[in-house]
């Protein structure tokens, strides 16, 4: 559980269990079949909702084909209590069963893709999945009726009844998606979301994170397909994988609020009745108004809410305070790694080479750095030091040469992979998760290095500890200034107890003051004995870091070793103020 | 021609360039040199329009330029040359260079243009139906100046030409600013980071260090000052 | 050869071999619709990296925009049933332009051009999901507009075909004279838009602004208006193809999305920004899809679409004939 997990989760059950109560005392006060229905359908669209929210909120991972999941189900249901004489209350766990099967299957060839290429190669699937059942001539099917034995059925009499299970499957899905989202589950999958690079940096396996929110989401997408099926008694082909299903999936979650469990609840609670009422009215006259209304309700939050409505007015209207920082008292900040030094240099890098094409970015550059030392990257603009990290770090294969952490090969390895071995990276761009405390930021690291949910905690708050920034734990990240941001992924990185750092460009764009604060924080660390490598450009600040410097010129080294030697060198000279300074200087 | 008064500019959320003066006149050839991350592009982003200033004004030829939308620049006259060159990978060099004279009067002296180009960078003329996406770096340089002047400007605006070029190459690009320069007389603001090579074909230039403007002055002084290379590798202030 | 009273009877073979031959036909005919219809969803998601969900919609809105002008009281009506038809079609393209347009004026470019240029995704999931709901709009809209008859564009040109044979014993190919015309059209119209677009200057302004928004502000293009006119074109076209296919297909407000992963298919597999590229990946794609009506039942063509369509993003995104401008 992640920290301050106890007190939400608490906070959550109550309201969950307050509006599940008022819910159920409503429609015990209805008496109309049709509005029962109604009640009863919105938790139902309200679970589909959660189940797409948790691979495509939560992950980022936009599906636009969970009418696979859902028709699973409601088939599976259907078809077990019709030829097995199942009944649906055990149909409906068969069908999460099968559900969970499918989204192995599709997951894994799908997961190679990404971005719209993956939204548009889900929607494929149910939809063949509906060509071949029409096919195979699976037309409408209706549920058998059990007047003996109903409700061991999942028939009800009463239709309050099935409203009631709705809301039990709600409980149990929302209770799902809370403990996602209170684990490292749900930070995983945001991290991912976020920046997927950054996460497999931070050490997650996003291969694998992914495809746990694909199987837990068609599980309980699934649970959704089998109550509809008992609910209305017949299934066709296009009712459960049919695209609008899809859409609903979507619409339903985006207006609500993405990455939160109350999104799904609200998107159904105001669209469902909405366009079922609508329907109702006018759908004599305008046969397909629900269907506009879904998709004016999308295009209206795209536009103007796009991340839905939770968000929006919890941003607006619920600016909180700043929350206390969570007693941190418990935990101690981590002991200082001992300082031992192994007998030779912690990282040798010899004859790195990676081409683009026939520009050679990084050529045969070979250099070496001894445990507890400072390394700066300097060069020129297009030198090849990014390049050069991201071979390093697995992000690109190396053409030829080799890169050894004491000892073992970095390279041909998967950036979580790498990171695994202890090193840590940072990238130009800074991105947090600017809704969540600074501690939940930063303890993405430390999962990534894959230490169980205790200790994480403890080593980031080491972490915030040695970067100077214990006493802000608890502040949302989005309020932090750009050097505490900065920080941020020093201590993310850090919080995995990495051997070798691997920084790119952390003082950009910060003053003289902040520059000055954040190499204090280096040179602690460096007392601590962590291995920096770190490129930069603002000059005056890594003379006064830096033990030794490397200078990388298109790709090339130039020169290396002690500071003051190097920029008293002439081709270090020559390749930042030109030739011809050089040549007047010494005329 | 061109004036920058205190001009202040916020980037990605960082102070990219404080209070930055500077004055282009007609036919000068100006250049702005400093260190990396000193706000040289940001300058030049801001002169065209891409970047939205804090505070400060922009004018051309007494046009406010901040009143007016960024693709209106090159019709009043203004000629970029981008950093790292950026064009268009996936049409023919010839036409790239179409696409520069975009504006009307790069149309009605298309012919003109055209001649002048090739005569300055023959190879355009040899490669004009390639994709300039596979072109070299220096070839793709030629290109992107090829561009700026097919709009037959008033003022030529560089950014950081030599940038990713072999020393050989970067001279050679060099020498033909200068050419337009002195042959076609356009009026030039360069930005660069090789001092030497750009200060010594300018006029006047300015040194730029984390968003300041440190030193200005006319070349020989520039380049006799020993402040240039302390700020270029770090050994000023603390 | 068997013999019964005085009639001849086919031999297998030859019903074979029709049944071959007929499909090769049809396979390019109506390859050549899907082709044109491909461009359009080519120029806008291969050409300017939009993904527009609601292509079939355009394509929907361009059959429903033919049968109105053509047919009833529709102003093109005097044109009668030979001419009318394509007419209507073609006129379906403007029209679509201007709807194109003004889609993307007021929604389509809040989410993409330079205002989403240089984010993580490009402004994808934006595109995606506001597409998608403009799709749920058009397709109900339509609805609740035009019912849900089906309803098609008559011709009797599409009851009259040329034969030609018999070739092999009593095997015949039979061209239908109205995806004889459609299928002309159809190239017509694609030659006279990779004429636009390689060689005018409009159209090479579309692909500079395509290729790098903010260099091609630089140069003075107005980046926001080359989209507009890039997605009003892409519009349009697909909507003459909708057009041509109306007058042999029956329709109704849900037949786009039946031709969204065509489309998509297409254009993929013929890589992207590529207009020609497009149009032979349309071709191949109707092509497969017509052979494939010799062996599969017609619910499963569909179905072999999505895998095929799975199949090339998988294995070969980068399509058949994608324009290479990386260096060799």
């Amino acid at each position: 559980m992640r920290q301050g997990a106890g007190p939400r989760l608490r906070r959550d059950l109550i309201a969950l269990a307050a509006i599940a109560a008022a819910y159920l005392a409503v429609s015990a006060f209805v008496s109309n079949s049709y509005y029962q229905l109604i009640l009863t359908m919105v938790p139902i669209w309200a679970v589909f909702g959660v189940s797409w929210n948790i691979l495509s909120g939560y992950g980022g991972q936009v599906s636009f084909g969970h009418a696979s999941f859902f028709g699973i189900g409601a088939y599976t249901v259907t078809l077990a209590l019709i030829y097995g004489d199942l009944t649906p209350w055990l149909g409906i766990p068969l069908g999460m069963l099968v559900a969970a099967v499918a989204a192995v299957l599709i997951g894994l060839p799908t997961f190679r893709l990404r971005g719209h290429y993956f939204a548009l190669a889900m929607l494929a699937y149910p939809l063949a999945i509906l060509y071949v059942l029409q096919y195979l001539g699976f037309q409408e099917m209706s549920l058998p009726m059990h007047r003996a034995h109903p409700v061991a059925y999942l028939a009800f009499t009463d239709p309050h009844w099935y409203t009631v299970t709705a809301i039990g499957l709600l409980i149990a899905g929302t209770l799902a998606c809370m403990l996602v989202e209170n684990s490292r589950f749900g930070l995983a999958l945001l991290a991912i979301r976020q920046n997927e690079l950054a996460a497999e940096a931070a050490g997650l396996n996003s291969r694998l994170w992914k495809m746990r929110a694909l199987v837990v989401s068609g599980m309980i997408a699934a649970a959704a397909g089998g109550l509809y099926a008992c609910v209305l008694l017949v299934v066709t082909p296009d009712s459960v994988f049919g695209m609008l299903v899809s859409a609903q999936a979507v619409v339903v979650t985006l207006f609500g609020g993405v990455a939160t469990v109350w999104g799904p609840i609200i998107g159904a609670a105001i669209l469902v009745p909405l366009a079922e009422s609508l329907n109702a009215t006018l759908g004599n006259y305008l046969p397909g108004i629900q269907g506009v209304v879904y998709g004016g309700a999308i295009v209206v939050i795209m536009l103007a809410a796009p991340e839905g409505l939770y968000w929006t007015i919890r941003d607006r209207w619920f600016r909180r305070a700043l929350p206390p920082p969570a007693p941190l008292v418990a935990a101690t900040p981590a002991p200082r790694p001992s300082a031992a030094r192994s007998a030779g240099p912690l990282l040798e890098v010899a004859g790195l080479s990676r081409s683009f094409g026939g520009l050679r970015a990084v050529s045969e550059v070979s250099f070496s750095v001894a445990e507890g030392e400072i390394l700066g990257i300097i060069g020129p603009n297009g030198a090849g030091k990014t390049t050069l990290f991201n071979v390093l770090n697995g992000v690109l294969a190396a053409d030829a040469g080799s890169a050894t952490l004491a000892g073992q090969s970095m390279l041909g390895r998967k950036v979580h992979q790498v990171c695994r071995m202890g090193v840590a990276r940072t990238f130009q761009v800074v991105r947090s998760f600017p809704r969540l405390p600074l501690l939940d930021n930063v303890i993405v690291g430390a999962y990534g290095a894959g230490l169980p949910d205790h200790t994480a905690v403890d080593a980031a708050v080491g972490a915030l500890a040695r970067v100077g920034l214990y006493r802000q734990a608890g502040t949302l990240a989005g309020q932090l200034s750009n050097k505490q941001l900065r920080l941020m992924e020093l201590a993310r990185g850090l919080a995995g107890r990495p051997r070798l750092l691997l920084l790119d460009e952390t003082l950009a764009g910060l003053g003289r003051d902040e520059c000055d604060e954040v190499l204090d924080v280096l040179a602690r660390l460096r007392d601590d004995g962590v291995t920096v490598v770190i490129i930069e450009h603002t000059m005056h600040a890594m003379m006064r870091i830096a033990d030794r410097f490397l200078v990388l010129d298109h790709g090339r080294v130039l020169a290396s070793g002690l500071p003051r030697e190097v920029v008293e060198n002439r081709s270090v000279i020559e390749a930042y103020l030109g030739k011809k300074w050089l040549a007047r200087q010494n005329a | 021609m061109l004036e920058v008064r205190n001009l202040s500019v916020a980037y990605g959320g960082l102070r990219a360039l404080t209070d930055v003066s500077l004055t282009v006149a007609e036919g000068q050839f100006v250049t702005v040199v400093g260190p990396n991350g000193a706000g040289k592009s940001t300058l030049f982003k801001a002169i065209c329009g891409i970047v939205p200033p804090l505070q400060g004004s922009i004018s051309f030829r007494g046009i406010d330029l901040r009143a007016r939308a960024p693709s209106e620049r090159a019709h009043l006259g203004i000629a970029h040359v981008p950093e790292g060159r950026q064009v268009f990978k996936t049409l023919t060099v010839r036409e790239n260079l179409e696409m520069g004279a975009y504006t009307k009067t790069g149309r009605a002296q298309w012919r003109h243009t055209l001649e002048r180009i090739h005569a300055l960078f023959p190879i355009l003329h040899e490669r004009a139906y390639q994709l300039a996406g596979t072109l070299s770096g220096g070839e793709q340089q030629m290109v992107a100046v090829g561009r700026g002047l097919a709009s037959a400007p008033k003022l030529l605006m560089l950014d950081e030409p030599s940038m990713g070029l072999a020393p050989a190459v970067a001279d050679m690009i060099f020498e033909r600013i200068s050419q337009i320069h002195r042959e076609d007389g356009v009026t030039i603001l360069l930005v660069e980071q090789r001092v030497a090579e750009a200060l010594e074909l300018s006029d006047h230039g300015y040194v730029l260090e984390t968003g300041h403007v440190v030193l200005d002055g006319p070349y020989e002084t520039l380049l006799a000052d020993d402040r240039v290379r302390r700020s270029y590798l770090g050994l000023t202030g603390a | 050869m068997t013999q019964k009273g005085g009639e001849r009877q086919p031999v297998d073979l030859e019903v074979l071999i029709e049944n071959v031959l007929n499909a090769l036909a049809a396979g390019i005919t109506i390859g050549c619709i899907y082709g044109l219809m491909c461009i359009g969803l080519g120029l806008i998601f291969g050409v300017m990296k939009i993904v527009n969900f609601a292509q079939g919609e355009l394509l929907m809105l361009g059959m429903f925009t033919s049968l109105y002008l053509v047919t009833g009281g529709g102003v093109l009506a005097f044109l009668g049933p030979y001419v009318g038809p394509f007419v209507g079609a073609i006129c379906a393209g403007p029209i679509m332009f201007a709807g194109g347009a003004l889609l993307h004026k007021f929604l389509i470019s809040r989410v993409s051009g330079l205002r989403t240029a240089g984010t993580l995704d490009e402004g994808h999931f934006g595109q995606l999901v506001i597409t998608l709901g403009i799709s749920l709009i058009l397709q109900n809209g339509g609805l609740i507009l035009f019912g849900s008859t089906p309803q098609t564009v008559r011709t009797p040109l599409a009851s009259r075909a040329f034969e030609i044979g018999p070739i092999y014993g009593d095997a015949t190919v039979f061209l239908n004279k109205a995806r004889l015309v459609a299928c002309a059209i159809a190239i017509i119209v694609a030659i006279a838009l990779y004429l636009l677009m390689e060689y005018t200057r409009l159209g090479k302004a579309l692909r500079a602004a395509a290729d790098n928004p903010t260099a091609a502000t630089y140069m003075g293009i107005n980046v926001d208006r080359a989209y507009r006119i890039a997605f009003g074109i892409g519009s349009g076209i697909t909507a003459i193809a909708g057009g041509l296919m109306a007058t042999y297909l029956s329709f109704g407000p849900f037949v786009g999305f039946d031709y969204v992963i065509i489309m998509y298919s297409g254009v993929v597999l013929g890589g992207m920004g590529s207009i020609l590229g497009a149009f032979w990946g349309g071709l191949t794609v109707g092509f497969v899809q017509q052979c494939s009506a010799l062996v599969l039942p017609p619910q499963l063509q569909n179905a072999a679409i999505f895998v095929v369509f799975l199949l090339i993003i998988m294995l070969r995104p980068q399509g058949l004939f994608g324009r290479s401008a990386e260096r060799a």
